[in-house]
């Protein structure tokens, strides 16, 4: 792997299929020029059977100017079990030109938590590259709130079989931003389960992006695969732009995804409210609701609150300028 | 208590059109009684009670409803909540991500500070809510799940009524409580009304069937055809119905 994730001389455009809803250079503006910065990386090895008690906590800043070059690589070996939570925040305008990759041995057990913050000017562009092994079980959550330009782009490979692996994000957006998920899941081995579940909300005149594409290939019988991408519009001139795919190769297969974009409904709004509760506290309780469900898959209580919390004041403030 | 005079509603289409439901409607019901509404499908019952709960799709285009003296027509759906008017649903609406008990204590709490009076403490509402289930014989355990997700037929039924126990209201509209339940459920919810049933408090039942009326027994009963109440009588008037039909009605009525 590069150490560069994306190269500035040769940026995608979206004359590319996977960026058509996503124009990286012009967000960059001038920051395409800026030479990159030394590779910043983070590396966590578990050996084999390591298993991690406490949460391992990281952070990645964001700082004014630069180009940064970041590296964050995973290697669960054999059995190895940890929960991992990383944080993004930053001052000013930047890019963070990312590359991550995670590799889970047979049996290894993580739960990955990403709380995105970034600062409202900031780029962040992200290539995941994940492979996992037989019984190997991953728990993925990434919350989406900050950046003027963010692309999550994920490339998962099953190579085991029996393996369990969860991806779950909620993108909170306003203004003029835009989140770009796009997921590549390929299953290559029997007996697999994969789960996206994603959820957004714009506001303004937000831009949210989900791509997601489930293949399934010949030799991965009895897959499990789901995806399903929900958004809600706050606002007329918010929009939406989802395209999930299937590609079964695969004949005994169980395979859906799903995509919806509205705004609330009418009906749980008037349910609500005839059980006094006010028109701006029915729809608070049915936005929490909607994001909650997909926070509720974060399994370690003190991180599950704290997401909570964060979103329930992003939500609260974007319900009240709406007033 | 309950007084509405010469409603009439209509509802915009798809094509666009205002189509009349309710075509000059007149029901009047004191304090303390129950009044029951039987009538055809597509008969205007529904939204009936859906205009007085104050729905939004309908535009009221004449007459008047008012509750204890008090304009409904004016009120914001919660602010007739608050009043004392509750609607059990037809079709009780599910809320995913909303688990039963968050969704009670928000209710009650919501209700209670319209009326300016202080929200129920967390142990208050526990024993509550402890209370009214174990008289419905409803579960433990559905408090924990989310609003009428997954519930059946029956459950949902159940917890419309569990809502208005726990609410307390002055007026209370049960729009076909009875459909879909079998003759046990049937009783648990008839006695949970029944219960309710005080000298400050009416209903309006809206049915299509007189067993729900063998276990709520009104004092009124009202048959509803075309947007409009076409009889009234005494209890006897729904066994009537039952021989006739509703065609033998509203053939006299024409
Ligand atoms: N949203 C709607 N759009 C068009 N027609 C409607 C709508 N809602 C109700 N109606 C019509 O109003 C009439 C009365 O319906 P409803 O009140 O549900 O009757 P009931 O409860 O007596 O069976 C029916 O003819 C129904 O088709
Ligand atoms: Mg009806």
């Amino acid at each position: 792997m590069s150490a560069l994730a994306l190269k500035p001389e040769n940026l995608p455009t979206p004359k590319d299929e996977d960026w058509k809803y996503t124009n990286l250079s012009r967000a960059l503006g001038d920051l395409k020029n800026v030479p990159a910065q030394d590779v910043q990386e983070i590396l966590i090895h578990k050996t084999s059977g390591e298993v991690c008690v406490k949460p391992e906590d990281i952070m990645w800043k964001g700082v004014e100017g630069q180009h940064q070059n970041l590296r964050l690589k995973i290697v669960l070996e054999k059995g190895a079990q940890l929960t991992l939570i990383e944080r993004h925040v930053g001052d000013g305008a930047y890019w963070k030109n990312m590359s991550t990759e995670i590799t889970l041995g047979a049996n290894a057990r993580l739960n990955h938590i990403r709380i995105q913050e970034d600062s409202a000017e900031s780029i962040q562009t992200n290539m995941v590259h994940i492979t996992m092994e037989r019984d190997a079980y991953l728990n993925s959550f990434s919350l989406n709130m900050g950046g003027k330009l963010t692309r999550h782009d994920i490339h998962m490979v099953l190579n085991g079989s029996n393996i369990d692996c969860s991806l779950n994000g909620v993108t909170l957006l306003k203004g003029n931003q835009h989140g770009d998920t796009t997921i590549l899941m390929e299953h290559t081995a029997p007996h697999c389960l994969s789960n996206q579940f994603y959820r957004t909300i714009l506001d303004d005149a937000a831009r949210g992006v989900f791509q997601g594409k489930v293949h399934v290939h010949q030799a991965a019988q009895k897959t499990d695969g789901y995806q399903l991408s929900n958004t809600l519009l706050l606002s007329p001139k918010a929009e939406m732009d989802t395209k999930p795919e299937l590609e079964i190769y695969a004949d005994d297969v169980k395979c859906s995804h799903g995509a919806t974009t509205g705004q609330l409904d009418e009906a749980p709004l008037f349910y609500l409210r005839s059980r006094g509760l006010s028109e701006a506290q029915a729809r608070m309780l049915l936005v929490q609701a909607f994001v909650d469900e997909v926070v509720d898959k974060v399994s370690d209580t003190a991180l599950h609150d704290e997401i909570k919390e964060k979103a329930g004041r992003w939500l609260e403030a974007a319900l009240k300028s709406d007033d | 208590m309950i007084e509405i005079k010469d409603l009439h509603a209509s509802i915009e289409t798809d094509e666009g059109e205002a189509k009349e439901i309710i075509k000059g409607l007149n029901l009047s019901i004191p304090a303390g009684e129950v009044h029951a509404i039987m009538g055809p499908n597509g008969a205007g019952k529904s939204t009936l009670a859906y205009i007085l709960a104050g729905r939004d799709d309908y535009d009221v285009t004449g007459g008047m409803a008012t509750l204890d003296g008090q304009d409904l027509l004016d009120l914001a759906p919660e602010e007739r909540a608050a009043a004392g008017l509750f609607l059990a649903f037809q079709y009780p609406v599910e809320i995913p991500g909303v688990n039963m008990s968050m969704f009670l204590k928000t209710s009650i709490n919501a209700i209670r500070k319209q009326r300016g009076e202080d929200e129920l403490d967390a142990l208050g509402m526990l024993k509550l809510i402890k209370a009214k289930t174990k008289e419905l014989g409803i579960a433990d355990d559905m408090m924990k799940r989310a609003v009428n997700v997954g519930f059946s037929g029956g459950e949902k039924k159940r917890n419309e009524v569990l809502q208005m126990a726990m609410l307390e209201p002055k007026f209370c509209i049960l729009d076909e409580t009875d459909s879909g339940l079998d003759i046990d459920a049937l009783k648990i919810v008839a006695e949970g009304v029944n219960r309710l049933r005080a000298e400050n408090r009416s209903f309006l039942v809206i049915t299509h069937y007189q067993r729900l009326l063998d276990y709520i027994k009104p004092d009124v009963v009202h048959i509803m055809a075309d947007g409009k109440i076409i009889k009234s009588g005494g209890p006897e008037l729904a066994l009537e119905l039952e021989e006739k039909g509703y065609a033998g009605f509203i053939g006299k009525a024409a």
